[in-house]
C-alpha cells in the first residue's frame, strides 16, 4: 500500500503536461476521421498539426487546439492505414473544419484487441497476444467456450475429457505449477472470474464451471500468452489469461435464431477378450472355483452401455441499438446426451447486455447479466471399468436376483459388477445455478482530454447441488459392505469484484509520441460453503435418494472457504509513430492466502516493439505490410492454491475416527502442518517475437520464442521427519522451466474475386519443453511419486524429479526375449549403486554406478512424459459463392500415454480373482500371468493426427431473410499408433477407462430477421 | 438537472473508489476449522488431543475410514501405523507372506527392499508423526501454557498430568519402533521447535531416552483397569521397558537382561491373567480379555480404518474361506503362512486350530497365489460367542500389542540369558502357556527342554502374527545371514542367506535429502 501514492502522484503529474499556455495567435482545427471505404468513424487516429497533436475519439472526432494561425499541414496516422496529409488554413480564434478519410492498408493491424484493463490496436501490441473472433471459432457441437479456440492459437493446448460439456483444461505454454493450478485466468467482460478462487474459477456440480457461458454469446476470445501482456493481472496471471468478450447489440432491432441437432458415436473402446477367448483363458489359467462360475452367454458389455448420442442446441438473440445505447438479449437451451448411457448435460441460459452512453457520450455504462441452470446426469462411477472387467460369458439378467440383473455368485470383493445394473439402478446428477453480472462504467473526464475514469463492479454467484444414490442391493454395494450409499452436497459460492482505474491516452506535447497510462485498484473477495452429507448402509432403498433414510453411518461435512485479493496496478504504453513501441506495467497484489510476512507481491513487466516495416530503409521492400520485432519480459504470479496454509489448524476428527478410552469413545483433534511463509509462485518469462505480414496481408503470422521460469513453486514436498507435523508440507520450494517456440501463419491463398473461390489457411505450430529444475535447494535428486493408476493399491506411475519434465513416467525398462516377447518380471537392472572400485570397468556400469544385481523399486527410471512436444494445428476456410467450408486438423507429436486398461487387465492372474475379470487383449501377446504395472511396455507414444472439425455451410435467402444451413463433423478421423482408447487421454496421459472419444455429426440452421 | 445527476454520480463513484482503495486488510482466518489461537478455549481439547496421539496407532486420518490422512506419499490405507509395523515385523520373517503386487510390497516378503520402498518410507514417517504429535501435546500443555489460558481448573490439571505421561509413553513406544527398525534416528523432544532440522542421534542415546522416560512417567500413568482400557498404564510402561531391555544388546551393544526380567516380573505381578481361551484374544470382543495389557483399539462403527486389524482380518481371508465365518463381507486374498511357521506346531497344540487348510498348500510355491501357504485367520471379526462384529468391513477386534504371555516368555528368555529369576519360575510360565495351548498337560515340557531355541520357537507359536517376529529373529542373530533360512528369504523359494545390513531398514532416500544431517545405515 505504502508505495501506491507515489505511483498515483506520478500519474497525476503526467496529466498536467496536457494544457500548454499559448503565446502566439492561435486557432483550432476540428473534424472527423473516417475509413475511406466503409465511411465508419475511426478512433485513436493521431492527428498532428505542427507541434499540436490529438487523438480522434470513438465517434471519429478530433480537436486540435493552439494551432498557430495561418496555413497548417495536418497529418493523420494510424496503424494499418496509409497516413493522410492535408492542408488547412487556420484563422486566429476560429475553428477550422477538416474531415479526413484514411485508406486501409493492413486492416488487421488496426483491429482493436482487448487487453487487460484496456484495449490496443493489433499492430501496436508488444506482447504475445492472439485474439480469435466469432468467424474463426470452431463449429459443431460446442458446449464449453474453451472448445471454440482449440487448435487456433499456437501454444494454447485445450484438453477435454470427451464427456459432453466435460471438464476442460487449458495449458498456455505448458504447466507452471505442480500443486497450485496451471489453468489460465478467465476475464469475462473485463471482470476477472473467480479471481479469489483461482484461475478458471467457479463452482460446479457439473462438469465444467465455465459451461454457464453460452458459446453463442461470445464475440471474441483473446489469449494473453506471455508474461508482459498478462502481468497486469499479477498474481493470477502466471498461466496466461483468456479474455472473453460477450456480444452487444449491433444495428437495428434484429432477431437471430440458431438451432442444431447432433448425433455422436463412439469411435474406440478398450480391446477386451470376447466370450470364447475369455472362457479359454479362465479354463487355462484359473482353478475350479472360477471355471465353475462360467456361463455360456455371449455378452458384449460395452455395447450395452454405449449409445448413439443425440443432442440439440437452440439459441435466440434479440438485439438493437439506438443513438446512445445498444442491447442484446439472448437465450439458449442445450441438451446433449453422452455416448455412454446415463450421461446427459442440459443447459438453460439467458444473457443480457445493455450499454448506455450518457452526458454527450462522456459516460459509457456497459452492463451484462447472465444466468444459467445446468443439469448434469453422470454415468455412475464404475460403469466403464466394470464393462471392461465383466465376463463376456455371463448373462445380463437374472430374474432370481434382487436387482433383476445377473452378478457373479458369492458376492466377493474381487468380482466385477454388472455394469448395466449399475447404470440403471444408480443415480448421479448435479444441478448448477450460476449468475454473473457486471457493470463497467467509463467516464471521459472533461477538461483533461484523453483521461478516463473507469469503475467495474462484478459479482459471480453459484449454487451447485450434486446427488448420488447407490441402492443397497447393488452388487458393488453388497460386496464392499457399503450396503447402499446416499450422497448429497449443496455448495455455494459468491465472488465480488470491485475495480477502479484511471486511464489517460494522449499525444505528448513536448515530446514526440503518444502515451497511454493506466493505473488502478482492484478488490476481490470470495466466500464458499461446502456442506455435504453421506449416508452408508441404508436401511431401505425405497426413497431412492430423495429423502433421508436411516443408515448405519451418516457423515456430515462442512467447510467454509474465504479469500481476498487486493491489488494496485499501473501501466504505461508509449508509441512513437507506430514505429517504436514500449510498454511497462506493474502490479502489486496482496492475498489473504499469503503468509503474514509475504502478504504483498510485486509483478512488473517491460516490453518493447520495433515495427521495422515503418523504417524508411524498409519502405522500398515491396509486398511487406508489417514487420515487427517484439521483446518482452515479465514476472507473474500464481496464487491458486489452498486457503489457510499459513494457519496452524486443528482438524477435528469425525465420528468414525474416535478412540476408545475405557468404555468411552473420544473424538480427536489433530494439529496440522502449516507454513507461515507461504506466498505466490513467481514466473519470470522472456518472449522474443516477430510479427510479419506480406503481400498486402495475404500472408501474415508470427514467430515467438519464449522461456518461462517458475520459482517458489508451491509444492507439497516431503519434509524431514521431525521437522513438521506431517511428513509432507506445502512450501515454496521448487523450480520449473518451460521453453518453447511458436509459429503461426495465415495465408489467403485464394482471394475473393466475384463469386469465385476463396481459401484461407491458418497454420499453428508450438513446441514446448518442460523441465522440473529443482525440488529442494540442495542438489539431491528427490522423487515424489505421482500419477496414481488402477492396479494394486497406491501404484504411482509418474514422478516429479529434478531434471525431467513434470509427471514423467517412472517405470522399469522391459526386457524382451529373442522373438520380441516381453519377459514377465524381466527388467533391466539399472546402475544404481555407486561403486568407485569396480566402475567404470565392470559390465553395466554407467559412470561410477553399477547395477546392484537386484530388481527392485530403485530400478525404475524416468521415461518420457504426457505433454506433447509439438502441437500442430491447421484450419482452412473456403468459400465459394454461397457455400463455405472449413476444417481443422490437429496433431500432437511426442505425447506419451500409459495404457492402464492394458496394464491392469492384461494379465492372466486377473482370471484367478474370486470371480474372473475379463482381460485386455494385450495378454494374448504378452502372456503375462502376473501384473507388470510398472513396465515401460505400457507407456506408448500417442502422437496423432486428428481431423477435429469439418464444417460446411450454405447461405441463402428465404422470403428475403438471410439464412444459413450448416453441417459439421467433429473428430472425423484420428490417425495414431496408440493402442488404447484415446491418444489425448487427458493432461496426465493416464488412459484408464476414460470416457471414450466420439465422432459427432451436427446439422443446423441459423436465421436472422 | 443533468449536471446535478452527473455531479452526484461522479462524486459517488469517486467516493466509492477512494473508500475501496483504503481497504487493504487481507486477514481472513479459517472459520470451519479450529486454529491454535482458539482450540484450547474448549477444555475438552486436551482429551481430544491426547486421544489423537493414541489414534495415530489405530487409524490413518481424521475421517473414517479414509480421508484427511495423517501422512502422504502412500495410499492412506497402506499408511496406517499398525499395518505398516505389522508388515515390517512379519513379512520378511519366517511367519508370513502377502500375495499382492502393490509397488514395494513383494520385496517386503523377501528382504529385497529398495532404499525408497514405499512401505519402509511410510513406516519411518509414521514413527515421527507420532513423535511430533506427542511433542506438540507436551508443548501445548506446559504449566505456563495452561496457566496463561486461564480456563484449566485443578481437576483438569490432574487429568492433563496423566495425559502428559501418556503422550510420553506413546512417544517412547514409537521411538522404540524407530530404533528397532531404523537404528540411528533423530531424537526430537518437545524442547525442539517445530521446523528445526534435527540431528541424527545414536541408537544408544535414543535407547537411554526411552528407558529414562518410561521410568519417569510410570507413576503418572492412569491405573490399570477396565476404565483405562486402551490407554497406557503403569504395567504397559513396564512391558515396554521389558521389551526394550530384552533387546538392549542389539540397540546398544550392552545387554540388560536382569532389568528385562525385573520389568517382566513387574508386569506379571500386575492385575493381568492368562485368558482361558487362546483364540478369544483375537476376536471382536477381545477388549474383555484379562490378558491384554495394551491394545490398539478398533471399533467397526467408531474407529474405522483400512489398516490395523481390519487389514489383518480381511487380508488373511481368501481361497474357499467363507467370509461370514470371520464376520466380514469380503476377502482380500493376501496373507498366508510361510511353511516354517506352520510346521512349528506339534500335534495337539490347539493354537493352530484356526488355520484354514482346505485348498491351501503347505508350501508357498508362488507368493502371488493365495492357495500357496496355509491361511491363518487368527484375527476375526466375530465375538467369542460367535456373533459378528458391529460392521462387516471395519472390525471390532483390537490388536493386543502387549499381552501377559509375552511377559512370561520374556521372563523365561531373560532368565536363560542370565538375567536372574529362577529356572522353575521360567519353566512354570512357559508351561502355563503350553497347558492352555494343549488344553491339558500333554504339552508340558521339562526343565532341560527349556532352551533359548525353544523359547524362540515358542514365541513363534504363541505370538504368531503379533508383530514380534523380526525383532526376535534379529535378537537371536537369525534374521539375516545363512544360519537360518526359510522360504523366500533372499528372494528364492528355498530361501537363501541375506546380507547382515538388512537387520535394519534403510533411512528413506528422500529423507537423506530433506535432512542433510542424516547418514544412511551401512550397507545401503
Amino acid at each position: 500500500m505504502s508505495r501506491f501514492p507515489h505511483f498515483m502522484g506520478a500519474l497525476l503529474a503526467l496529466l498536467w503536461i496536457a494544457p500548454v499556455a499559448a503565446q502566439q495567435p492561435t486557432g483550432s482545427i476540428r473534424g472527423r476521421v473516417t475509413d475511406n471505404s466503409t465511411q465508419q468513424p475511426l478512433s485513436g487516429v493521431t492527428v498532428v498539426a505542427g507541434s499540436r497533436a490529438a487523438l480522434s475519439q470513438a465517434d471519429g472526432r478530433y480537436v486540435l487546439t493552439g494551432v498557430p494561425a495561418g496555413s497548417a499541414t495536418v497529418r493523420a496516422r494510424m496503424v494499418g492505414y496509409a497516413p493522410a496529409t492535408q492542408d488547412v488554413s487556420v484563422a486566429e480564434g476560429e475553428a477550422a473544419t477538416l474531415d479526413l478519410a484514411l485508406t486501409a492498408q493492413a486492416i488487421n493491424l488496426a483491429e482493436i484487441v482487448v487487453t487487460g484493463y484496456g484495449e490496443q490496436r493489433a499492430g501496436n501490441i508488444t506482447g504475445a497476444v492472439t485474439q480469435i473472433t466469432e468467424d474463426q471459432f470452431n463449429g459443431g457441437r460446442i458446449i464449453s467456450p474453451e472448445q471454440l479456440i482449440q487448435s487456433k492459437i499456437p501454444g494454447v493446448q485445450v484438453v477435454d475429457n470427451n464427456e459432453p460439456g466435460g471438464g476442460i483444461s487449458i495449458r498456455v505454454r505448458g504447466p507452471t505449477s505442480v500443486d497450485a493450478s496451471s489453468e489460465p485466468l478467465y476475464v469475462v467482460d473485463g471482470v476477472p472470474m473467480g479471481i479469489a478462487n483461482g484461475a478458471g474459477g467457479g463452482l460446479s456440480a457439473g462438469r465444467n464451471p465455465l459451461n454457464f457461458l453460452n458459446p453463442n454469446d461470445i464475440e471474441s476470445i483473446t489469449v494473453l500468452r506471455d508474461a508482459s501482456a498478462a502481468a497486469i493481472y499479477g498474481a493470477n496471471a502466471a498461466n496466461g489469461v483468456l479474455i472473453i468478450q460477450t456480444k452487444g447489440g449491433r444495428q437495428g432491432p434484429q432477431f437471430e435464431y440458431t438451432g442444431s441437432t447432433s448425433a455422436s458415436q463412439v469411435t474406440r473402446l478398450p480391446d477386451m477378450l470376447n466370450a470364447t477367448q475369455f472362457a479359454t483363458a479362465v479354463q487355462t489359467y484359473a482353478t475350479a472355483t472360477q471355471i465353475s462360475q462360467l456361463d455360456t452367454a455371449n455378452t458384449d458389455w460395452f455395447s450395452l452401455v454405449d449409445q448413439t448420442a443425440f443432442g440439440q442446441d437452440n439459441n435466440f438473440a434479440v438485439s438493437g441499438s439506438g443513438e446512445t445505447m445498444d442491447w442484446r438479449l439472448s437465450g439458449g437451451y442445450l441438451k446433449q446426451n453422452g455416448v455412454i448411457r446415463g450421461t446427459t448435460t442440459e443447459r438453460l441460459s439467458v444473457g443480457l447486455n445493455f450499454n448506455q452512453r450518457l452526458f454527450d457520450n462522456r459516460l459509457d455504462v456497459r452492463t451484462s447479466l447472465r444466468g444459467s441452470r445446468a443439469d448434469d446426469q453422470f454415468t455412475p462411477g464404475g460403469v466403464l471399468s466394470n464393462a471392461a472387467q465383466m465376463g463376456p460369458t455371463q448373462p445380463v439378467f437374472d430374474s432370481t436376483a434382487p436387482t433383476g440383473y445377473y452378478d457373479w455368485p458369492g458376492n466377493t470383493l474381487t468380482s466385477a459388477d454388472n455394469p448395466l445394473a449399475l447404470l440403471n439402478l444408480a443415480k448421479d446428477h448435479g444441478r448448477t445455478y450460476r449468475s454473473i453480472g457486471n457493470m463497467q462504467a467509463s467516464y471521459r473526464v472533461p477538461f483533461v482530454e484523453g483521461l478516463k475514469a473507469n469503475l467495474n463492479l462484478g459479482f459471480d454467484v453459484a449454487q451447485a447441488q450434486r446427488q448420488s444414490f447407490y441402492p443397497s442391493t447393488l452388487h458393488g454395494q453388497t460386496k464392499t459392505g457399503t450396503d447402499g450409499s446416499d450422497y448429497r452436497s449443496d455448495f455455494s459460492q459468491s465472488n465480488t469484484t470491485l475495480e477502479t482505474y484511471l486511464s489517460y491516452l494522449a499525444p505528448l506535447h513536448r515530446l514526440p509520441g503518444t502515451i497511454d497510462i493506466t493505473g488502478g485498484y482492484s478488490w476481490a473477495q470470495g466466500h464458499s460453503e461446502y456442506p455435504s452429507y453421506l449416508a452408508q448402509g441404508l436401511t431401505t432403498d425405497i426413497l431412492g435418494g430423495n429423502g433421508i433414510t436411516a443408515a448405519r453411518t451418516v457423515q456430515n461435512f462442512q467447510a467454509i472457504e474465504e479469500n481476498r485479493l487486493i491489488s494496485f496496478f499501473g501501466r504505461v504504453n508509449y508509441n512513437l509513430n507506430d514505429r517504436y513501441l514500449a510498454s511497462a506495467s506493474i502490479r502489486r497484489d496482496g492475498s489473504s492466502r499469503f503468509g503474514p510476512a509475504n502478504q504483498w507481491g510485486t509483478f512488473p513487466s517491460l516490453s518493447l516493439g520495433w515495427r521495422i516495416s515503418e523504417e524508411s530503409f524498409m519502405k522500398g521492400i515491396g509486398g511487406l505490410s508489417d514487420l515487427k520485432l517484439r521483446a518482452a519480459w515479465g514476472k507473474t504470479g500464481n496464487q491458486s492454491f489452498a486457503n489457510y496454509v499459513q494457519y496452524a489448524q486443528y482438524k477435528l476428527g469425525d465420528a468414525q475416527t474416535q478412540v476408545q478410552f475405557g468404555n468411552q469413545f473420544v473424538t480427536t483433534i489433530r494439529p496440522g502442518a502449516y507454513n507461515a511463509f507461504i506466498q505466490w509462485e513467481g514466473t519470470r518469462a522472456f518472449d522474443l517475437g516477430l510479427d510479419y505480414s506480406i503481400l498486402g496481408q495475404r500472408v501474415s503470422g508470427s514467430v515467438d520464442w519464449y522461456t518461462k521460469s517458475t520459482d517458489g513453486l508451491i509444492f507439497t514436498v516431503p519434509v524431514c521427519a521431525g521437522c513438521g507435523l506431517s511428513n509432507f508440507n506445502i512450501s515454496n520450494i521448487g523450480k520449473m522451466r518451460n521453453r518453447g517456440l511458436e509459429l503461426s501463419l495465415s495465408a489467403q491463398l485464394l482471394r475473393n474475386s466475384g463469386r469465385g473461390l476463396t481459401w484461407t489457411a491458418d497454420i499453428t505450430a508450438a513446441h514446448n519443453k518442460n523441465e522440473m529444475t529443482q525440488i529442494y535447494a540442495s542438489q539431491g535428486v528427490t522423487r515424489i511419486p505421482t500419477g496414481l493408476v488402477a492396479g494394486g493399491v497406491g501404484t504411482f506411475i509418474q514422478v516429479l524429479q529434478p531434471g525431467v519434465p513434470v509427471n514423467s513416467f517412472y517405470v522399469y525398462q522391459q526386457r524382451y526375449d529373442s522373438v520380441g516377447k516381453p519377459i514377465q518380471g524381466g527388467y533391466v537392472d539399472q546402475p544404481t549403486v555407486r561403486d568407485t572400485v569396480a566402475c567404470p570397468a565392470a559390465p553395466g556400469c554407467v559412470g561410477l554406478y553399477r547395477p546392484d544385481g537386484l530388481i527392485n523399486q530403485d530400478d525404475r527410471r524416468p521415461f518420457h512424459d504426457p505433454a506433447p512436444k509439438w502441437i500442430l494445428g491447421h484450419t482452412s476456410y473456403f468459400t465459394y459463392g454461397k457455400l463455405d467450408l472449413n476444417f481443422t486438423l490437429r496433431a500432437y507429436l511426442g505425447n506419451w500415454v500409459y495404457n492402464n486398461v492394458a496394464s491392469n487387465l492384461g494379465t492372466y492372474s486377473e482370471v484367478t480373482r474370486a470371480s474372473p475379470y475379463n482381460l485386455h487383449a494385450s495378454v494374448l501377446e504378452t502372456g503375462f500371468t502376473s501384473p507388470q504395472y510398472q513396465s515401460d511396455l505400457y507407456v506408448e507414444d500417442a502422437s496423432f493426427l486428428r481431423m477435429d472439425n469439418v464444417s460446411v455451410g450454405l447461405s441463402f435467402k428465404y422470403r428475403g431473410q438471410p439464412m444459413r444451413a450448416f453441417g459439421t463433423i467433429q473428430n472425423a478421423f484420428t490417425l495414431t499408433g496408440y493402442s488404447g482408447v484415446d491418444p489425448t487421454a487427458g493432461l496426465n496421459g493416464l488412459d484408464n477407462n476414460i470416457y471414450p472419444r466420439s465422432r459427432t455429426f451436427t446439422g443446423g440452421l441459423s436465421v436472422r430477421f | 438537472m443533468n449536471r446535478i445527476i452527473r455531479r452526484t454520480l461522479i462524486g459517488g463513484v469517486a467516493l466509492l473508489a477512494l473508500a475501496a482503495m483504503a481497504c487493504t486488510d487481507l486477514t481472513l482466518a479459517p472459520k470451519s476449522n479450529a486454529t491454535d489461537a482458539n482450540v484450547f478455549s474448549d477444555p475438552g481439547a486436551y482429551r481430544a488431543f491426547i486421544a489423537r496421539v493414541y489414534a495415530g496407532l489405530a487409524v490413518s486420518g481424521q475421517q473414517g475410514a479414509a480421508g484427511q490422512p495423517d501422512i502422504s506419499g502412500i495410499d492412506e490405507g497402506f499408511s496406517q501405523y499398525l499395518r505398516l509395523y505389522w508388515e515390517a515385523e512379519e513379512l520378511p520373517s519366517d511367519e508370513a507372506v502377502i500375495g499382492w503386487g502393490d509397488v514395494g510390497l513383494p520385496e517386503m516378503n523377501t528382504q529385497t527392499w529398495a532404499v525408497d520402498n514405499s512401505f519402509v518410507v511410510a513406516m519411518y514417517y509414521r514413527v515421527f508423526f507420532q513423535v511430533m504429535m506427542a511433542n506438540e501435546f507436551l508443548r501445548q500443555t506446559t504449566d505456563a501454557k495452561l496457566a496463561s489460558r486461564g480456563n484449566v481448573g485443578s481437576t483438569l490439571r490432574a487429568e492433563i498430568r496423566q495425559y502428559r505421561a501418556e503422550a510420553r509413553f506413546l512417544r517412547a513406544l514409537s521411538y522404540w519402533h524407530g530404533i528397532d527398525l531404523f537404528g540411528k534416528i533423530p531424537l526430537i523432544t518437545e524442547n525442539e521447535l517445530v521446523g528445526t532440522v534435527p540431528q541424527q542421534s545414536t541408537r544408544a542415546n535414543v535407547y537411554d531416552f526411552i528407558v529414562s522416560e518410561l521410568n519417569a512417567i510410570k507413576a503418572d500413568l492412569p491405573p490399570a483397569g477396565a476404565s483405562s482400557y486402551g490407554r497406557a498404564t503403569a504395567p504397559a510402561a513396564d512391558m515396554l521397558l521389558a521389551k526394550v531391555y530384552l533387546n538392549a544388546g542389539v540397540y546398544t551393544g550392552t545387554t540388560h537382561y536382569p532389568e528385562a526380567l525385573a520389568a517382566a516380573a513387574a508386569v506379571i505381578a500386575g492385575p493381568y491373567s492368562l485368558d482361558p481361551v487362546y483364540q478369544n484374544m483375537f476376536l471382536a470382543d477381545n477388549n474383555n480379555s484379562p490378558e491384554i495389557i495394551f491394545a490398539i483399539t478398533q471399533d467397526g462403527l467408531r474407529t474405522q480404518t483400512w489398516g490395523a486389524v481390519t487389514f489383518l482380518v480381511h487380508a488373511s481371508c481368501g481361497g474357499s474361506m467363507n467370509t461370514s465365518n470371520y464376520g466380514i463381507d469380503g476377502c482380500w486374498w493376501g496373507l498366508r503362512l510361510k511353511q516354517e511357521a506352520r510346521l512349528r506346531y506339534a500335534a495337539g497344540d490347539q493354537r493352530d486350530d484356526f488355520f484354514y487348510t482346505t485348498g491351501q498348500t503347505d508350501t508357498v510355491y508362488a507368493i502371488g497365489n493365495f492357495n500357496n501357504g496355509i491361511a491363518a485367520p487368527k484375527y476375526q471379526n466375530v465375538t467369542s460367542t460367535g456373533q459378528p462384529g458391529s460392521h462387516p468391513t471395519h472390525v471390532d477386534t483390537d490388536f493386543p500389542l502387549f499381552r501377559l504371555a509375552d511377559a512370561y516368555l520374556i521372563y523365561a528368555e531373560a532368565h536363560l540369558r542370565s538375567g536372574g529369576g529362577t529356572a522353575q519360575q521360567a519353566l512354570d510360565y512357559v508351561n502355563a502357556l503350553r497347558v492352555r495351548a494343549y488344553g491339558d498337560s500333554s504339552g508340558v515340557i521339562a526343565g532341560p527342554a527349556l532352551t533359548l531355541q525353544f523359547v524362540l520357537d515358542e514365541r513363534g507359536r504363541e505370538l504368531l502374527w503379533e508383530a514380534h517376529r523380526r525383532t526376535d529373529l534379529v535378537r537371536y542373530g537369525l534374521y539375516t545371514g545363512n544360519s537360518y533360512v526359510w522360504a523366500w528369504k533372499g528372494g528364492v523359494q528355498a530361501g537363501t542367506g541375506t546380507a547382515a545390513h538388512l537387520d535394519l531398514y534403510p533411512i528413506p532416500a528422500n529423507e537423506l535429502i530433506a535432512n542433510p544431517n542424516l547418514v544412511q545405515n551401512p550397507g545401503y
